[in-house]
């Protein structure tokens, strides 16, 4: 398919010739993405990294560009897919008939309200970008578990949102205040006080009355479904610990100056049901900036820059049930207060620290956990991975999900699909210090190989098949029309809700649905074929 | 790479987008936090190290042709290996190893490389420098003052922008060594192009041919070390010409060995006006100067899908760049005060000229120029400093053009400026 | 269609049962009026549904017949917003305060799931004895619903311990305006609730089902759009020890830098500032010990409490303590460390006790509130504007952080006389004309009740307000359901 010229010069005059873009090159560049491959193969596609070829990619600067493109987009019956930093297979159009908004000339950060302990940011602000400028004020963002090279934005509005730091930070879609949100049909909604006639503010997302916070997202975004947000207001934390970074020696053997107020724990918990025991104590405490447990694979991985390095960290390797903690403080007397706690529920638990005894973390470790780069790691083994499952609810149902997905992993890890972590690959982090869980987990794979590709495939089915018969919650990667009409009907029927929705703010479908619903009669052809 | 390694490599790209920023634990300050100038210029994801990586992949997979869209955004980029020290940090592909193999694919097929670079490959072909000025001339920069010979065993290798355009750099170079007594020679109008433009367009039969060219006339000319005041030239000798050919000679950069003449008493230098001064790493002195180490291990299969080298094979992240020496000199002339940007060694933002980006694509060239000039004038400092004359080029058309109050100065200027004339060794024999 | 008396009786006592449903004139005029100054219709009947099946029976005949309904959780007497007055006198009162069963309580996942009857009064006896405690208003008033008061975002005590908008509310089961029975968040399933909680589920996680958040569009939306017949609510760990803090100044300014530094390093639970009758009036009871305790006091108070809980509770306190004191010592100058002004136990018992009087009210036996959120930087302008408008009359004021200290509920309580038809008569003639002020400021009345929703919505966004009116289409497409409250169309249809 191609650009009509007369749609190509109604773009070129919004954005300018030279930020957009129709060749085969170009869009065929974008069509790629990490996973691709496997939602293809798990919609009965061949497993190809592509998904299909968007007919242009416009690159706006600002909301007022956005908005011409959706109407464009309206008048001549094209759909739009919005990226910020784009990773995942949620940036990708789903039909060819599609423009890619690529965000990335929307790079502000708009302002850092330190009283109201709120930062407000464009799209293609990335969250290492905002932390760096939070430091210095004695604040910290929450960033996911993608990378702190990812766009804040995305996380808040249109993604996922658990984050290594997640127990002192909490989940992206509860740090989300005023948004700036650009609808299919090109009207412009600012959530809370930022619709206010006098004054508008970014400190509330929420009224008069109902919060249209809820439409726009929950527990995970409409991944561009519902239109393109241009800003969003997201709370600030206070940097746990000095704010003095000092990074020293050569990649990728970097150094850093720990912080004298900051320590990592690691524990070997042996099995489940004391594991559980032990997070929960510690996380009533409220003690800890980073909470998670891991596999001994994933603990490994966090600690090396190299698979050989990963695969020689044999102490952390023989662990069973490992919990990775780290705790920081501000104060001395603050700092000294959560070792005595730490020190006092490992005793109580009959646990040990290895850390700093048995294994001593590499002084970049500290900084990574700062600066959120460890989901990165993940990487390090087999050069892809994705997670399965990602239920949120208690530590409990976490661990039970853990512990009956590695006979469904087996079966794949057995059949050489899937690289062999013994099947429990598992990161689970706590939230808002421990008041909720979430499990998802890692699966390694190799990506070049078009059966470990299937593997995958068949086995998140299987994950998403055993999430929904076991009742342990609505895992990750439902959404789509066949996996919302799937799960809907044992959840609430809350597909049918999610469709009026879609069919209430964009009854042409503008919004590429393909990772979110399509309305009932949208005459737009979606996923290759008329709905 | 073989091109079974290229064929798989570049299937793997995770479109994390690291390859656009510096290591993420070396942001400190969200202006300063981007590596690639490509994606900073033109902004369309292809134009990053993942962007093209997955470009390769399109046209492996025969989804695109080569082309000269394809060819475009192949060659708007300095090939300045930011990319691939940010995505080698935790992973193992190669972007800029794939985005050489892509010029050398787009040359092949007659599609590359870019107009006016094959206008300076033919000019080298022609005259032995991308200038297309006399062969004849190349030795007029060289002032009657500056003493030579014949019969050093070490040579001065000067280079084609410094013999024709950066003459400055050349003559503070050979007076540093001679009053540092060093006994020098030059290949005078035996010297010809390094081969840097040729390669970075991609043009590698060309490239072979004035290797061979070079590598003979080292050998004739007996000289046991080469002393290189360019980057590119440097990096040349150093980590390229040794993957097609044995180098007969050692290389050295002239910021090491002026740093060695320093740790050797031989410079002494005068006191002077206080200077803020910034370094700036060129790309081809920094990371691109890292030898390729020859690893002899095997690929283990530990697990399925999991397999790792046995010993640890060496990862060319940039660690192995010339940093220290440069900085150690700087710090040693009297009166002059170091202050470091925010991208620096192994993630330094590049100048914007290389990889034929300067003759291809002038305005971005000096818009990356202008960018790390900006950079620059943060620090406070009031003079920016680096060690290759293609950085000083574009660097100063960068200052005329934000009508910045920085001065440039080569290192050889820096020190040249600093040395006591009535003090130092005249040991020339 | 209009329907005869006798006919609401029959179809509302088929579901509720004879006893559980009312037209008698005393107990209808129980929900005409509230403490606000506003008067609502009486209402056609009063229905007491015991299950989430009758309230679905109820909205069922409702948008057969087109009758309006007003659901309300807390029992009569002691409202004060206005919100729950009838509009309209066909409108039935759907009053949910019989369902009151306090389902069930987890310790271990902090969190207790109630129906919507059950009260401050009935919950925190049951939580202490779990070593736990709510997040909760300033002393709610006795009979007060903890689901509506969640649902309507009322503030808590506790900011920090208020991670969104929603908290301390979680999942929920409710009824749409359709009749469609919806439990949201991961009660959502898959399964029933029992399933859930077999797998080791207790339905802590707010967010969802998948791609939206029927929570938050529920919450604020004053029974518009869902009748929420059981829900979860996020409990704390109760402390051990708790040391009370109070710090006064004649500098709002002085205190909002305090009470920022004390938010941005997490080293409170309980805070919140009130000017001098405020803290009279939460602490005395009858007018003329409020009135000298409010002649003795400073302008303005900042509250505070560290806490500690679990193995080391009086270390955590200490290093607080510590921390909160160098941090104000930092802020020296024009405030005042009150350590022991009041009693410790007296406010903590206030701070986690429902009050059987309307403490607001307290001075002069009324009150009309005036509430909004707003940042911080706002809040001298707005208290300035306050001493403009208010000219001679007493008035409460309270800063209520919230939401992770990102905003602050910002509320005067206007003082008035209930026996003194005059004074009665000048604050209500008032009221609009204050409102607009606040509003022309930038006051953001993100729960506006009663005669001041249409001037919030008139300077609100156009594009919101029509999608909030898809939104209302959605959820409720026979407008049953609190018709004409917030920025919806009057009247059903049908």
């Amino acid at each position: 398919m191609a650009l009509e010229k007369d749609v190509f010069a109604e773009l070129v005059a919004i954005v300018g010739q030279a930020n957009i873009d129709d060749s085969d090159a170009m869009t065929d560049v974008y069509a790629y993405n990490w996973c691709m491959e496997v939602v293809n193969k798990m919609e009965g596609k061949e497993p190809l990294p592509y998904s299909p070829r968007p007919l242009a990619v416009v690159l706006p600067a600002s909301t007022e560009e956005v908005v011409g493109i959706v109407k464009t987009c309206n008048q001549h019956g094209l759909t739009f897919k919005a990226q910020s930093t784009g990773l995942g297979p949620w940036n990708n159009p789903s039909t060819e008939n599609c423009i890619i908004v690529d965000l990335r000339r929307m790079n502000k950060i708009i302002a850092i309200d330190e009283e109201s302990m709120l930062a407000v940011v464009e799209p293609y602000v990335s969250g290492a970008q905002l932390q760096v400028e939070l430091m210095s004020r004695g604040l910290n963002c929450h960033m996911p578990g993608a990378g702190p090279q990812v766009s804040p934005l995305a996380s808040a509005t249109s993604m996922s949102g658990p984050g290594f730091t997640s127990p002192s930070t909490g989940h992206s879609a509860r740090n989300v205040l005023g948004v700036e949100w650009v609808l299919p049909d090109g009207q412009v909604l600012k959530l809370g006080a930022a619709g206010l006639e006098h004054e508008p503010d970014w400190y509330s997302g929420d009224g008069p009355g109902p919060s249209l916070r809820g439409i726009m997202r929950g527990l995970h975004g409409a991944k561009s479904g519902l239109g393109i947000f241009t800003k969003v207001g997201i709370k600030l934390f206070p940097f746990p610990c000095d704010v003095n970074w000092n990074v020293t020696g050569l990649s990728p053997d970097y150094q850093f100056e720990k912080p004298d107020l900051m320590k990592w724990y690691i524990v070997d918990c042996k099995t489940y049901k004391r594991a559980k025991a032990f997070v929960q104590r510690v996380e009533e405490h409220e003690v800890a900036f980073m909470c998670s447990v891991l596999s001994n694979f994933g603990l490994s991985a966090i600690f090396a820059n190299s698979i050989e390095k990963l695969l020689g960290n044999t102490v952390l390797a023989m662990t069973k049930v490992p919990v990775v903690i780290l705790i920081a403080g501000r104060t001395k007397r603050e700092f000294e207060y959560k070792v005595k706690v730490m020190t006092s529920i490992l005793d109580e638990h009959g646990l040990e620290n290895m850390a700093g005894t048995k294994f001593e973390p590499p002084s970049i470790s500290y900084a990574e956990a700062l600066r959120s780069n460890l989901g990165l790691h993940g990487f390090i083994a087999t050069g892809a991975f994705q997670s399965s499952h990602g239920i949120m609810d208690t530590l409990g149902v976490c661990f039970k999900a853990t512990k009956q997905n590695i006979p469904v992993k087996m079966k794949y890890i057995n059949s050489e699909q899937i690289a062999n972590d013994f099947g429990e690959a598992v990161w689970s982090t706590s939230f808002e210090h421990g008041h909720m869980f979430h499990a998802e987990m890692l699966t390694l794979y190799d990506q070049t190989n078009p059966d470990s590709v299937t593997g995958v495939a068949d086995y998140f089915n299987d994950c998403n098949q055993m999430d929904l018969l076991q009742h342990l919650g609505i895992p990750f990667f439902i959404d789509g029309d066949e996996r919302h009409d799937w799960y809907g009907p044992s959840c609430s029927n809350y597909n049918a809700w999610l469709r009026q929705i879609k069919e209430a703010l964009d009854p042409a479908c503008t919004a590429d649905a393909g990772f979110y619903i399509s309305p009932r009669n949208s005459k737009k052809q979606v996923k290759d074929k008329e709905v | 790479m073989t091109s079974e390694e290229y064929a798989r490599m570049v299937k793997r790209c995770l479109r994390c987008s690291i390859c656009k920023w510096i290591p993420q634990v070396q942001i400190k300050n969200a202006k300063h936090a981007t590596i690639c100038p490509s994606m900073d210029y033109y902004n369309f994801h292809a134009y990053s190290g993942g962007g093209k990586l997955i470009l390769a992949n399109s046209i492996e997979t025969g989804r695109i042709p080569l082309s000269e869209t394809v060819r475009d955004i192949v060659y708007k980029c300095t090939a300045c290996g930011g990319c691939s020290v940010s995505c080698k940090h935790l992973n193992t592909l190669e972007p800029l190893e794939v985005i050489q193999l892509l010029r050398e694919k787009l040359v092949a097929s007659g599609v590359g490389p870019m107009p006016r670079q094959q206008e300076y490959i033919d000019a080298i072909k022609r005259t032995g420098n991308p200038y297309d000025e006399p062969a004849s001339q190349r030795m007029n920069w060289l002032p009657d003052d500056v003493k030579t010979h014949d019969d050093a065993d070490i040579a001065y290798f000067v280079g084609c922008t410094s013999s024709y355009r950066r003459k400055e750099i050349a003559i503070a170079t050979a007076r540093v060594l001679n009053a540092a007594g060093t006994r020098f020679k030059l290949f005078g109008s035996n010297e010809s192009c390094c081969g840097s433009p040729v390669l970075r367009a991609g043009d590698v039969e060309s490239f072979k041919e004035l290797v061979g060219r070079n590598i003979d006339m080292f050998t004739a000319s007996g000289v046991k070390k080469i002393i290189a005041s360019c980057a590119g030239c440097y990096d040349m000798f150093k980590v390229e010409y040794p993957r097609f050919e044995k180098m007969p000679v050692d290389i050295v950069s002239a910021s090491e060995y002026f740093n060695e003449l320093i740790d050797g008493g031989k410079l002494v230098f005068k006191d002077q006006e206080p200077i803020t001064v910034t370094y700036h790493d060129p790309c081809h002195l920094g990371r691109g100067a890292e030898p390729y180490i020859d690893w002899d291990g095997d690929v283990v299969q530990m697990l399925p899908m999991v397999s790792l080298n046995v010993p640890e094979k060496p990862k060319r992240c940039g660690a192995g760049g010339v940093y220290e020496a440069p900085r150690r000199v700087i710090t040693r002339l009297p009166g002059v005060q170091l202050v470091e940007m925010d991208r620096i060694k192994e993630y330094s933002y590049c100048c914007g000229a290389g990889g034929g980006v300067k003759s291809a694509f002038p305005d971005f060239a000096l818009h990356t120029g202008q960018t790390r000039i900006t950079e620059a004038e943060s620090t406070g400092a009031t003079c920016i400093v680096s060690a290759c004359p293609f950085c000083s080029s574009n660097l100063q058309d960068a200052i005329t053009e934000s009508k910045s109050q920085l001065q440039y100065k080569d290192i050889a200027e820096l020190i040249y400026d600093s040395i006591d004339p009535s003090m130092s060794g005249q040991n020339n024999e | 269609m209009k329907i005869s008396t006798k006919d609401y009786r029959t179809l509302f006592s088929r579901i509720c049962g004879t006893k559980r449903v009312s037209e008698d004139p005393a107990t209808l005029k129980q929900y005409t009026t509230d403490e606000s100054l506003f008067e609502g219709y009486a209402p056609a009947m009063i229905a007491w549904p015991k299950t989430t099946s009758s309230v679905q029976q109820i909205v069922f005949i409702a948008r057969e017949k087109g009758i309006s309904l007003l659901p309300v959780s807390s029992s009569p007497g002691n409202r004060v917003h206005g919100d729950s007055l009838p509009r309209s006198r066909d409108c039935v009162i759907i009053d949910l305060s019989k369902m009151h069963r306090i389902d069930r309580i987890d310790q271990e996942n902090r969190v207790v799931a109630i129906e919507p009857g059950v009260t401050f009064e009935d919950l925190i006896p049951v939580l202490r004895k779990h070593g736990m405690r709510l997040n909760m208003p300033v002393m709610p008033r006795i009979g007060k619903s903890v689901i509506a008061s969640a649902l309507e975002r009322e503030p808590v005590a506790m900011p920090l311990y208020q991670w969104d908008s929603t908290d301390p509310l979680l999942c929920a089961e409710l009824v749409f305006g359709t009749g469609d029975v919806f439990r949201t968040g991961s009660a959502a399933g898959p399964g029933t609730i029992k399933e859930q909680r077999k797998a080791g589920q207790a339905q802590v996680n707010p967010m969802g089902p998948t791609q939206f958040n029927p929570i938050q569009v529920i919450q604020g939306a004053q029974g518009t759009l869902g009748i929420v017949t059981w829900a979860t609510i996020k409990c704390e760990v109760m402390p051990s020890v708790q040391h009370v803090h109070h710090v006064s100044s004649d500098s709002i300014i002085e205190l909002l830098a305090a009470q920022h530094a004390l938010l941005k390093y997490r080293l409170c639970d309980e805070v919140f500032i009130m000017n001098r009758l405020g803290i009279a009036s939460l602490l005395g009871t009858e007018n003329a010990s409020i009135e000298a305790l409010a002649r003795e006091l400073d302008p303005w108070h900042l509250i505070f409490v560290t806490a500690g809980h679990g193995v080391l509770p009086d270390d955590r306190v200490a290093y607080l303590d510590a921390d909160a004191k160098d941090i104000l010592a930092q802020r020296g100058h024009r405030i005042t460390m009150n350590e022991g002004t009041f009693d410790d136990r007296v406010l903590l018992a206030k701070l986690s006790s429902p009050s059987r009087d309307q403490w607001r009210s307290r001075p002069r036996g009324g009150h009309e509130s005036i509430f909004f959120l707003a940042s911080a930087s706002q809040i001298p302008k707005f208290v300035n504007l306050s001493e403009n408008l208010f000219t001679g009359r007493e008035v409460i004021v309270y800063l209520q952080p919230g939401n992770l200290g990102t905003s602050i509920h910002c509320e005067f309580d206007v003082m008035y006389d209930p026996g003194s038809p005059q004074d009665v008569g000048t604050v209500k003639s008032s009221l609009s004309s204050w409102h607009d002020a606040f509003i022309d400021a930038g006051a953001f009345f993100s729960r506006p009740y009663g005669n001041i929703t249409k001037a919030v919505f008139q300077h609100y966004s156009v594009a919101n307000i029509s999608t909030l009116k898809k939104v209302k289409t959605i959820f409720d497409p026979g407008n049953i359901l609190n018709p004409g409250a917030l920025c919806f169309e009057d009247g059903t249809s049908g």
